[in-house]
């Protein structure tokens, strides 16, 4: 398992605030920095509004890693999105470590607009640790044929 | 030691100076020793009230279920309803108030206290009867008596007790308008979270295959969902019943329509539901454990619960059910709140 799989693409769900880390991830674009193209952003209007089902869901759905990235504390558009965020967060990867399921699958960081090159680094350390622990089967949903 | 005959009369003189329009409490059920809810509105009838280890539902779903009910017949309460409510149950209502689901004068809370002991537990109790089934239960002091064809058998509560009992803080209904039984607040039966703990002691590997075994062994008949009291919503998660198909329904629209979770009763949908469900009572759930006691194929679905308990408690300082006034745990938040996860 810890051996990197060579044809093995991660599959990433990451969900970016619109006021930030999105913005973040297109600086990181215009700004011609090269970092893996694993990652399938949603734009959602505030880490707070991200809820737990969406990232149970992603799992199910086959996501072999879900990031949460929003504005830093302090930062948020709504003020305290970010902190009802931070809450919830801990409880659901507290409750995935529980039954289980790596924790590196799951991921949340704090990216800013200006942030472009955090953000790269941080797609890239993330694809890097799910390259290690290859294809998430557990939360997978499997359909017959 | 608590008197039945407290409970029963409070109940009658409460029914017959007509301050309450109906009383929920246990009364004597067809199955063995088993207690089962009572819906009393004569006064006579307050007579049929029990109070025995087998009094484990927790009534405050009857509440939610009136105010369903209520409100499906277009009607306003003329008078409040009494519940009675052991400790977890009455920290159950407590969440309720505190979601504003009811009003506080819309209940009445007999509040019973555990006292030194609480409820059985029928799984832990069957091997040592030797399979000779009881009819009746009572507590005296802390044993428990079980009346079989067999003749009397005394028992220490602690052998048969619901995990939850043993584990359980606050033995006392904090919250009420009348109370039956002493304030044991502070007994240490067992360790709180002493299940959750030696779980947690395995490995990651090691918690994944018991966790697997038992989401495979969830056949979805939502018997947790039916008798958990926070679990109200009109619409649950896992099936819409608000998506509307009619004649002109395409199939592809209704394959297309959101599904969080399907209905199969696969691993993966499984893990999906009871994860979210487990997240969904983050907070909310008093540990009551009815459904891990209403789960047919014994999945230890209270875990999960107990899990996001501790977590509240340890990380946040959140105790569920016990104000009415204070901020739900996910709507609401501290500088202090841990982010050393986050990158």
């Amino acid at each position: 398992m810890s051996e990197p799989q060579a044809d093995f693409e991660p599959k990433i769900v990451a969900f970016l605030c619109k006021w930030c880390s999105s913005a973040g991830s297109d600086l990181a674009g215009v700004s011609r920095i090269q970092y893996p193209a694993n990652a399938t952003p949603i734009t959602i209007p505030c880490t707070g509004a991200v809820s737990p089902m969406y990232i149970l869901s992603a799992f199910n759905k086959g996501a072999d890693g879900v990031l949460v990235s929003g504005c830093h504390i302090g930062d948020c558009h709504y003020i305290e999105g970010n902190f009802l965020a931070r809450r919830k967060m801990h409880l659901t990867v507290e409750l995935l470590k529980f039954i289980g399921l790596e924790p590196d699958r799951f991921r949340m960081s704090w990216v800013s607009a200006a942030e472009g090159a955090k953000f790269a680094k941080v797609v890239t350390d993330f694809v890097h640790d799910i390259e290690k622990l290859g294809p998430q089967d557990k939360l997978k949903k499997v359909v017959s044929t | 030691m608590i008197n039945i005959q407290d409970i029963r009369d409070t109940a009658r003189d409460m029914l017959a100076k007509g301050e309450v329009r109906a009383v929920i409490g246990y009364r004597r059920g067809t199955r063995g020793m088993l207690a089962e809810p009572a819906f009393i509105t004569d006064p006579e009838q307050a007579s049929e009230l029990v109070w025995d280890p087998t009094c484990f539902h927790n009534l405050s779903l009857y509440l939610v279920e009136d105010r369903k009910f209520l409100t499906h017949i277009r009607k306003t309460a003329n008078a409040p309803i009494a519940v009675v409510a052991k400790g977890c149950d009455a920290r159950s209502i407590v969440v309720l108030l505190q979601e504003h689901y009811f009003k506080r004068e819309d209940v009445y809370i007999i509040g019973v206290s555990c006292e030194g002991t609480g409820v059985v537990d029928e799984r832990k109790l069957a091997p040592l009867l030797n399979g000779v089934q009881a009819t009746d239960a009572a507590f005296d002091g802390d044993d428990f008596v079980f009346t079989t064809a067999a003749g009397e058998k005394r028992l220490p509560a602690r052998e048969v007790m619901a995990d939850r009992c043993l584990e359980c803080r606050i033995p006392y209904p904090k919250e009420h308008n009348v109370v039956h039984g002493e304030d044991k607040t502070g007994r240490q039966l067992a360790e709180p979270f002493a299940a959750l703990t030696r779980f947690e002691a395995q490995s990651a590997g090691e918690r994944w295959d018991a966790w697997s075994r038992h989401f495979d062994r969830c056949m979805r008949c939502f018997a947790c969902r039916s008798v958990c009291p926070m679990c109200y919503c009109e619409e649950c998660v896992v099936d819409s019943i608000t998506f509307p198909v009619t004649p002109a329904t395409s199939a592809e629209e209704k394959a297309n329509r959101i599904r969080w979770i399907e209905r199969s009763a696969t691993r993966s949908e499984n893990i999906t539901y009871l994860m979210t469900r487990a997240m969904h009572l983050a907070g909310r759930c008093t540990d009551c454990g009815e459904c891990e006691r209403a789960c047919p194929v014994n999945v230890p679905i209270r875990m999960l619960n107990n899990k996001m308990e501790r977590e509240a408690r340890e990380k946040y300082g959140y105790e569920p059910g016990a104000s009415i006034g204070g901020p739900s745990l996910v709507a609401s938040f501290l500088d202090s709140d841990p982010g050393d996860f986050i990158r």
